[in-house]
């Protein structure tokens, strides 16, 4: 039950903490790959959590197809490529930031993160912009209370407003896919960005350097994740139609 | 209690036709869909077979094998058997390829309609069936009556949640989707009355969501007995026509669903919406007679948004909206005054 | 197994004097509730759903004996409705599913690897606190009005109800993500933290099973978890993806749901294969007979698993190819099912069988799970489905392979395992009368079930027709029987924690490596690093001076 090889020293540099490894393993590689695998088996989770929602897009699209290319039609491709681009860039300094953390180089990861962060931020407030602009023009993912005449005469209010969806079956289904697949993809750019935080915090005492980057590693993972669903949502819903 | 497990099985349960057949496993089949029972049995066999089998090694191990003091080994090790194991793989294999085939094979004579079928509809509601005969004006509810020997043909249409329709007699079963229209078919082969149950949970009362079936002779059915119309009695006419046709959306209890409910109706001063103006009318005959065939001319306030059904000569003929008229009068206190 | 640590053995067990059990080694609310021992952690989840059993069970017994009149005899039928539902959510999300892998999973799989604790520590006591809100939550959702769609929670009725679906749904939600991270541990565990010479062959078959488990957990859970969530959004944002009114499809909602609830029964029948896996080789004293097709079954059971959902709607109106796909893959998953049922009897035949409490528990197992299993095969079949679906006939299925199985297999387990844990031993003849009153009562309430399900009884029902009020009679003494049986395995188990005499290092002679370890074991399992260097299951090198085993 010895823990001597229980510490990583840290790489040499200026105010580097060292790292004890849990008491269960028995060596830092042991822990840096049964965590690895472990975040692997939870990004694969994660995409099928997603592949529902893919699956109801496909479905829908095949049933209702004028409704998706009329509803897509609605979205501004410019603020969907601008978001895509902002993405891409982030992933790559994020990619740096694990980068720096590998070769213990303190103040680039803490800039990389923070740009990383800046990218989100840029994401978040265009996402708001466009739902926004949904917003003012009646294209509301909430149609109606319990009430379902309600909801239906929401509907028609909402179709004569617009004139582009006579006619159209069910208008709402477009942007109820839109809305919950963007939302949720949303929320996991804003557990992102906390992620990233965390790591900064965590960089600015010193926890991460070459002998040491397990987390910023995985958060880095979870980041080009985010990334990957944002690609494939963008041409599913901004351009296919 | 046992009385039920040993009933002889080929007496009927009850006043039904149903009853057991000769196994006492499956109710009587009463349709043409006898490969499902031949299936079901083959398959019971093979069930029966392969239990016996394991039961009786480990029970003849278990007596053999006895361990009588703590430190006994096995009395062998082996761990393989290629021989045997080929064939535990194989022969259940072929078994289960004949049943898959056979259930196949059935599953599709059930799906195809035979073209001299009568073709029915089959209204499913939270908790109630609404059956309409094919070119008949008159349909009928919680009673269904159909001819023997004469394919019948179902489309099922729900107008709320999901339900099925189940007769275990006739082994047939669909589900009933909102939104999609479903068929079913079968063929009853035998006179008498059985249950059609919905199997697909539907909320409240789902378990009294019932139905009988009356199975009869071509001669019955040639009075059309779902027609309960009595020129002597409009009243009772006009009761049995709300129950299937505006109890979805009536209530003579005060309380009101899609439409206003009907009790202290007659008589009434009705605030109605025509053609964007509110005015006041009395609920006398004409008013009466214009809500069924053109129900939008006047909308009650309150009700601006929901619609009924129209329904003209074909479906309710003037003697049966006198019918109703008559249940109407009844079922408020100033109708009866007025009498 | 044997290994170059010390021994099998007394000696070994003399230690217990030096250095504290984990039983021992701290005391406190928060040396458990803080917990990241995975043994501690076993330990509350044995609580747990043991708990939730005895809640389920409740609810069993008041719809059985609610269905004693024809009419009804104890609610109204709204009532019932939630009573059922109440009794089928607990069962499955927070029992049945979690039963196994929480408890004896995580009390067992570590010591048989040899591992000093799961990969992920951490996350497994994560596991633990989202298994416990996701049942608060559940339970709120009793006192918030109810909940009454069925465990199969189908769209658009459970859009439409005024009940506390959405508190429900997020509760299957976090009870999903508990699952999750349970699998995703023990992958990583599996993978990583093997004892030297403990190849993948050497793996007692448990541990394969918890394996192919955890496959499962990872790869279907998360499609529950969006279901779920869309339906929580349906009823708050009215979204429409699966309500007609809106345009959407309540056929799509059955579709998700089956997609995970399919493997959900394989994920809760495969770690009690493990179960029974490993004890008929102990208390038959033989080595598994075919152990490899076994593991490898397993795997071949989660994988076919995936393509067998539609099987659940042979009657919702898919298409005929649909039909013919779902019904021939169905029957296909017997097979190897079919493999192990017959390699585990090849294993009792020429053993040296010891009809201990646990023993009894498993040929229990191989008897009902014969029937619920070859009752599953007929449901298979396209054309006698279509008369069966959603009649009792499925209801007397499923509770065949899970109470009738799956139940009798954690029951076994616990049983099996119980000296390790505790290092107690409970009333061999209490444990051996509750297993006989469970296996009769068993067989007395759901084998009228199956007769009138093929009569045409359909489930969820708060009245039927007269003609089946025998059968509801006999099913409901039956079920009183189970109930005398379960409290009297609980009263003899928990009793022994008090009373029970101290237990053998190795109660039952069995060579895994957990026998290996002290009685209860230490903090981190052994003293010192165990290294394999024997096959799996060989009896041969069995130290009998560590096991009196009895020999009824
Ligand atoms: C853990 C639980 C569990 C397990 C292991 C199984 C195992 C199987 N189940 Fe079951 N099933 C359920 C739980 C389970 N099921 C539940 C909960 C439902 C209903 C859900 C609801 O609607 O609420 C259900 C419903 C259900 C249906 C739908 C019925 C309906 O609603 O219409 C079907 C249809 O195909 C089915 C089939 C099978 C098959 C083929 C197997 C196979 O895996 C069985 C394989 C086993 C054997 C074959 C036995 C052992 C082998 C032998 C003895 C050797 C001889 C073998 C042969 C000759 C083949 N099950
Ligand atoms: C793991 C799964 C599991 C288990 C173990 C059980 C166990 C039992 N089940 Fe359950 N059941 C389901 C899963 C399970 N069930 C599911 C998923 C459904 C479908 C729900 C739906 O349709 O949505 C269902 C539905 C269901 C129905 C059909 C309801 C209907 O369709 O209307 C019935 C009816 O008899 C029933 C009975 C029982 C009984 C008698 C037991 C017994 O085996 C229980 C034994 C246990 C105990 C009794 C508890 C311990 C004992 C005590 C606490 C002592 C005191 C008790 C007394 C003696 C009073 N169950
Ligand atoms: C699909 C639902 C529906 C069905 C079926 C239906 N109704 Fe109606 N009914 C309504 C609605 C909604 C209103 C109120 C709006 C309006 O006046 O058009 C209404 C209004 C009425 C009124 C006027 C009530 C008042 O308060 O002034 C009468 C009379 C009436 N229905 C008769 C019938 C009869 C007779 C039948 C059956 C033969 C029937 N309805 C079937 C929905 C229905
Ligand atoms: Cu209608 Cu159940
Ligand atoms: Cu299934």
């Amino acid at each position: 039950m010895s823990h001597d090889h229980g510490i990583v020293v840290p790489a040499p540099g200026a105010g580097f903490l060292p790292h004890t490894v849990a008491h269960h393993f028995d060596s830092p590689t042991q822990e840096f790959q049964s965590a690895k695998l472990g975040f692997w088996l939870f990004l694969a989770t994660e995409i099928l959590l997603f592949g529902g929602l893919f699956a109801a897009y496909f479905f829908f699209h095949q049933v209702y197809p004028e409704t998706f290319r009329l509803g897509g039609q609605q979205l501004s491709w410019k603020l969907g490529a601008l978001n895509t681009t902002v993405l891409l860039i982030s992933s790559w300094t994020m990619a740096m930031g694990v980068r720096s953390a590998q070769t213990s180089q303190k103040r680039k990861l803490l800039i990389y993160c923070g740009l990383t962060l800046l990218g989100a931020a840029i994401f978040m407030v265009v996402k708001i912009i466009e739902y926004k602009a949904k917003f003012d023009h009646g294209f509301l993912p909430v149609f109606g209370g319990t009430d379902y005449d309600q909801a239906t005469h929401q509907l028609s209010w909402f179709k004569d407003y617009h004139n582009v969806m006579v006619g159209v079956q069910n208008p709402s289904l477009f942007f109820s896919i839109y809305f919950t697949m963007t939302a949720i993809h949303g929320v996991h750019v804003l557990v992102g960005a906390g992620l990233i935080i965390w790591i900064m915090v965590g960089a600015a005492k010193g926890r991460f350097h070459a002998n040491y980057f397990l987390p910023v590693d995985l958060v880095g993972l979870y980041w080009h994740l985010v990334d990957l669903i944002w690609i494939f949502l963008f041409p599913l819903l901004y351009l296919v139609p | 209690m046992i009385s039920y497990l040993l009933q002889d099985p080929a007496k009927p349960v009850h006043a039904m036709a149903e009853g057991v057949d000769q196994y006492g496993q499956l109710t009587k089949l009463a349709s043409t869909f006898s490969h499902v029972d031949n299936l079901f049995y083959f398959t019971y066999v093979v069930c029966i077979f392969f239990f016996v089998l394991i039961t009786g090694v480990l029970f003849y191990s278990v007596v053999k094998y006895r361990r009588k003091t703590f430190d006994q080994p096995a009395v062998s090790n082996r761990t393989h058997n290629t021989p045997l194991e080929v064939v535990w793989t194989v022969v259940p294999l072929i078994i289960v390829m004949v049943m898959f085939a056979w259930g196949w094979k059935g599953s599709l004579d059930m799906t195809v309609v035979p073209a001299d079928a009568r073709q029915y509809k089959a209204l499913a509601k939270q908790w109630n069936w609404t059956f309409f005969y094919p070119n008949d004006a008159v349909p009928s509810s919680g009673e269904l009556w159909l001819e023997v020997n004469k394919p019948a043909a179902f489309t099922l249409e729900s107008s709320d949640v999901l339900h099925a329709f189940y007769m275990p007699s006739m082994r047939v079963k669909r589900d009933v989707v909102p939104g999609r229209f479903q068929t079913v078919w079968f063929q009853p082969t035998t006179e008498g009355e059985f249950h059609l149950f919905c199997a697909e949970y539907c909320g409240k009362d789902h378990s009294q969501m019932y139905a009988k079936v009356h199975v009869v002779s071509a001669d019955v059915y040639r009075t059309r007995p779902w027609d309960t119309w009595d020129d002597k009695n409009p009243k009772k006419g006009g009761e049995n026509l709300y129950k299937s046709l505006c109890a979805s959306c009536h209530t003579i209890n005060g309380t009101k669903l899609t439409g206003p409910t009907w009790k202290d109706l007659w008589g009434k001063q009705e605030q109605v919406v025509e053609a964007g103006q509110i005015k006041t009318v009395t609920v006398d005959e004409a008013y009466v007679i214009e809500s069924i065939r053109k129900p939008d001319q006047k909308k009650v306030v309150g009700f601006e948004k929901a619609n009924m059904t129209a329904f003209d000569d074909k479906v309710i003929d003037e003697k049966r909206v006198k019918g109703i008229i008559e249940y109407m009068k009844s079922l408020s206190n100033a109708g009866s005054e007025k009498k | 197994m044997t290994t170059n640590a010390p021994a099998m053995g007394v000696a070994t067990g003399s230690h217990d004097t030096v250095k504290k059990n984990y039983l021992e080694i701290s005391k406190g609310f928060w040396s458990w509730a803080g917990t990241l021992d995975h043994k501690r952690i076993g330990i509350m989840y044995l609580i747990g759903v043991s708990l939730a059993l005895l809640a389920g069970g409740v609810f069993a017994m008041l719809v059985r004996l609610h269905l004693w009149k024809s009419t009804g005899v104890l609610f109204d039928n709204a009532t019932y409705n939630q009573i059922f539902t109440l009794h089928g959510v607990f069962m499955v999300f927070i029992f049945i599913i979690p039963a196994i892998p929480g408890s004896l999973g995580n009390m067992v799989l570590p010591l048989m690897l040899g591992a000093k604790d799961v990969a992920l520590p951490r996350l497994n006591l994560l596991s633990f606190y989202l298994w416990l809100s996701g049942t608060c939550l559940a339970l709120y959702a009793i006192v918030a009005g109810g909940f009454d769609t069925g465990w199969t929670f189908y769209a658009p009725y459970s859009i439409y109800t005024n009940q506390a679906v959405v508190s429900v749904g997020l509760g299957i939600f976090l009870l999903g993500f508990s699952s999750i991270f349970t699998g995703l541990n023990f992958i990583v565990t599996t993978h990583k933290l093997r004892a030297p010479g403990l190849t993948w062959f050497r793996m007692p078959l448990f541990v394969w099973a918890i394996y192919a488990t955890a496959i499962l957990q990872v790869l279907a859970t998360p499609v529950l978890g969006i279901t779920v969530l869309l339906v929580a959004f349906e009823r708050l944002y009215h979204i429409g993806i699966f309500d007609p009114r809106l345009g959407g499809d309540p056929v799509l909602f059955e579709h998700f749901f089956w997609f995970y609830s399919h493997p959900a029964v394989y994920i809760m029948v495969l770690p009690a294969f493990g179960i029974i896996s490993d004890l008929i080789s102990v208390h038959s004293r033989k080595p598994l007979f075919g152990y490899k097709l076994i593991a490898f079954s397993s795997i071949a059971i989660a994988m076919i698993s995936f393509l067998v959902w539609g099987h659940h709607m042979f009657t919702s109106g898919q298409s005929s190819y649909a039909m013919f796909a779902f019904s021939f893959l169905t029957f296909f998953v017997g097979i190897p099912t079919a493999i192990k049922e017959f390699s585990w009897v090849a294993t009792v035949w020429k053993g040296s069988i010891a009809l201990n409490s646990p023993m009894l528990y498993t040929l229990s197992f191989l008897i009902i799970f014969a029937i619920g299993g070859l009752t599953g095969v007929i449901l298979g079949a396209l054309n006698v489905d279509i008369h069966l679906h959603d009649t009792y006939f499925v209801v007397a299925h499923f509770h065949y392979v899970m109470m009738g199985s799956i139940a009798l297999a954690f029951f076994a387990g616990v049983h099996h395992w119980w000296p390790k844990m505790f290092g107690v031993m409970y009333s061999e003849f209490y444990a051996k009368i509750a297993c006989a009153l469970i296996f009769v009562g068993f067989n007395a309430t759901f084998i009228p079930q199956f007769i009138m399900g093929s009569r045409g009884m359909p489930r969820r029902y708060a009245t039927y027709v007269p003609e089946f009020e025998g059968f509801h009679q006999a099913s409901t003494i039956g079920a009183l029987v189970i109930g005398t049986g379960v409290a009297l395995m609980v009263g003899n188990l928990v009793l022994s924690i008090f009373t029970g005499k101290k237990a053998m290092q190795n109660e039952w002679g069995g060579v895994t490596l957990e026998w290996l370890s002290p009685t209860p074991p230490p903090l981190e399992n052994f003293y010192e690093q165990p290294i394999v260097t024997t096959e799996v299951y060989d009896y041969t090198t069995l130290d009998l001076r560590t096991t009196q085993t009895p020999c009824s």
